[in-house]
């Protein structure tokens, strides 16, 4: 799943040059799609479950807050506090906890039908949802 | 425009035809006649639990396309995200529709609202935006909860009227979904606003569950009336007709054959076998060589070349057909080959209409020519208390439907011997049949020996005398009129009528203890 999330997020980073701003790309492009699935207050669950597994790996996390509508609130204070390697890595571990329970939930197939659509350009066929691919200390 | 005198030769413009949507589930086109009407605002109602949700998806499963999708629009009701989770459990469900033909839609925050104008116009915009054939909306009846009040009231009515015309006027095909009791059906406008209610519920009898649905109506075609049973297994829900089987039987041939039940003896009793088409009873209490005569039929069936199926509810297949191979009759090597169907019918709170089903599919699969079902008592017993009340009436289709289609039936019933008379079954069911065979002990000699006797063959004459039978290495075998004289041997203690003394005592067909 981590491999996933790095793929996503690596695909959403703003082109050298052109800025740097304190979102969390990916799991913006999301929202609005599993909003439309499981409603905002859905998706506003699934994030904030997410979030209170990805703070135990990423402390810094702590600062960052879920409020209505599934919006990350936090990033923009917290980002100067950080270096870049460990906001990237933030998004990372969240946006990995968040299609992690999406494939408890639904399994993988309708999780990768799910992200699909919102990057035709990338190739999922070797997407791993293993429970080693999920452990970054097993890595 | 045509003068008046051309008015007689003009051609009538047709009629317009409702094309009609396939369910996707098993039956229930049938039960609809052919299907749901192409545009039409139908509702699917019931209790929690009794399959709605899973009716809907298997629909929206069956009729889900690229170009024109179905939306479904889920309100406050079960979370999709769980929604998802449970019903990919099912064979129907294919993940690679779900997001291009099969969208899921959540309306829950305009719903919260407590505004059905934003609800109305989110499912407009959505259905502009993707030209669905199908929506669905589930819970509805959540949705409509949030208007209280006569002025809800009429804003529900309002809100009801103005999707209708839209959806109608989009070209889709509508289905509301909610939880809904009987007692509300004639307050609510909504029953009468929609084209048509599938009515869906449990019927609980003592430890057994029935899932039960009733189209309760349908606008511009016919339905089967009544209750039909309704299953849900893996492969999603499945619909059985209180009429399966009827439809397609057939008026007997007026030329029948003979069938040979395959012990020579009692196809003379039968006047040279048993009439094609026929149902048979083979009545006798335990141990009397019931189901060993009804393999030797079918033994006999496949040794001509007729196929049958064997539907069979209280032993165990192996020890069925071992038991039939030891006769010498090789059923397993019939069943191996295709020639021969063993349903083995033992889950409990079956219905009947399930077991004909899963009968009428073995006969298809292998072209019988000849069914048994052993027993009826099993039968019954398999069945779900609320359907054991219905089963005469279920019986008699069942058997009309199969001999109907020129199959001959061969059923076995269990009856108690008593000695003052001679019953033919408990569940007085001869009327259903057109051949009834009585086996039965009676008392000779120190001896509890079998008899067989043919009580009744609607389509012509019969032996009328009470044989003796065997039960050996090659079956029931019937042996020679007996020598001595007896009467009242069908109360099954028999009185010598000759003098003793002037007889010679016969050989006991079989050898008595200690011979």
């Amino acid at each position: 799943m981590r491999d996933l999330a790095s793929l996503l997020k690596a695909s959403e980073t703003p082109a050298a040059g052109a800025g740097d701003p304190a979102t969390f790309g990916a799991i913006e492009k999301l929202r609005p799609h599993l909003s439309m699935l499981m409603g905002r207050s859905g998706f506003e669950a699934l994030v904030a479950r997410a979030l209170v597994l990805a703070v135990a790996e990423v402390p810094w996390l702590t600062a960052v807050r879920v409020v209505a509508d599934g919006e990350l609130e936090g990033l923009a204070l917290a980002k100067p506090a950080t270096n870049a390697a460990e906001f990237a890595r933030g998004e990372v571990v969240l946006l990995a906890q968040l299609l992690g329970l999406l494939e408890a939930f639904i399994g993988p197939a309708l999780t990768l039908r799910i992200v699909n659509p919102l990057w035709p350009q990338l190739s999922f066929d070797g997407a791993d949802f293993s429970t080693a691919a999920n452990d970054e200390e097993a890595k | 425009m045509p003068k008046s005198g051309e008015r007689g030769q003009r051609h009538k413009p047709a009629k317009v035809v409702l094309a009609k949507l396939s369910t996707g589930v098993r039956g229930l086109d049938d039960i609809l006649g052919g299907g749901i009407p192409e545009f039409s605002f139908n509702l699917i109602g019931g209790s929690p639990g009794c399959g709605k949700t899973t009716l809907v998806h298997q629909l929206a499963f069956a009729n889900a396309t690229a170009e024109r999708p179905v939306l479904y629009f889920t309100v406050l009701g079960e979370p999709s995200i769980k929604m998802l989770r449970y019903q990919q459990q099912f064979s129907f469900y294919d993940p690679a529709q779900v997001g291009d033909a099969l969208r899921f839609i959540n309306l829950s925050e305009a719903a919260l609202k407590n505004d059905l104008t934003a609800v109305l116009q989110e499912i407009v915009t959505q259905v502009t935006a993707a030209n669905p054939a199908v929506v669905v909306i589930d819970s509805f009846r959540s949705l409509a909860r949030r208007a209280t009040g006569e002025a809800g009231q009429v804003e529900v009515q309002a809100f009801v009227h103005h999707l209708s015309q839209f959806l109608v006027n989009s070209e889709v095909t509508t289905f509301l979904v909610g939880e809904y009791v009987p007692d509300e059906i004639p307050d609510n406008p909504l029953f009468t606003m929609v084209d048509s209610i599938l009515w869906l519920s449990q019927v609980t009898e003592r430890n057994s569950v029935v899932r039960k649905l009733q189209v309760l109506k349908l606008r511009g075609q016919a339905s089967v009336p009544g209750l039909h049973t309704i299953r849900i297994t893996d492969e999603g829900l499945q619909a059985f007709s209180r009429t399966l089987g009827l439809e397609t039987a057939a008026p007997r041939p007026r030329q029948r054959r003979r069938l040979s039940m395959g012990i020579p003896e009692l196809d003379k009793m039968l006047g040279g076998g048993v009439l094609e088409g026929d149902s048979v009873l083979v009545a006798g209490p335990s141990g009397t060589g019931k189901s060993a005569l009804a393999t030797q039929f079918i033994g006999e069936g496949l040794r001509r070349g007729e196929p049958g199926v064997m539907a069979i509810f209280e032993e165990r297949p192996d020890g069925y057909l071992h038991r039939a191979d030891a006769f010498g009759l090789q059923l397993k090597a019939a069943e191996a080959d295709g020639t021969l169907t063993v349903l083995y019918l033992r889950p409990l709170d079956l219905s009947v209409d399930e077991t004909m089903l899963a009968i009428l599919d073995a006969i298809k699969k292998v072209s019988a020519k000849r069914v048994i079902i052993d027993s009826l008592v099993g039968f019954e017993m398999a069945l779900a208390p609320s359907f054991r009340a219905d089963f005469r009436e279920s019986l008699y289709r069942m058997i009309g439907a199969l001999t109907g289609a020129g199959i001959t039936i061969l059923s076995t019933a269990e009856v108690e011997d008593n000695f003052t008379s001679l019953q033919f079954t408990h569940y007085a069911v001869s009327f259903l049949t057109d051949d009834i065979i009585r086996l039965r002990y009676v008392e000779i000699d120190g001896q509890l020996r079998k008899t067989i006797v043919v009580i009744k063959m609607r389509g012509g004459n019969h032996s009328k005398d009470i044989r003796e039978y065997i039960i050996n290495d090659q079956g029931v075998v019937v042996i020679a009129p007996r020598t001595t004289d007896y009467s009242q041997l069908s109360t099954g203690l028999p009185v010598r009528t000759g003098p003793r003394r002037s007889q010679e005592d016969e050989i006991p067909p079989e050898p008595k203890a200690g011979e």
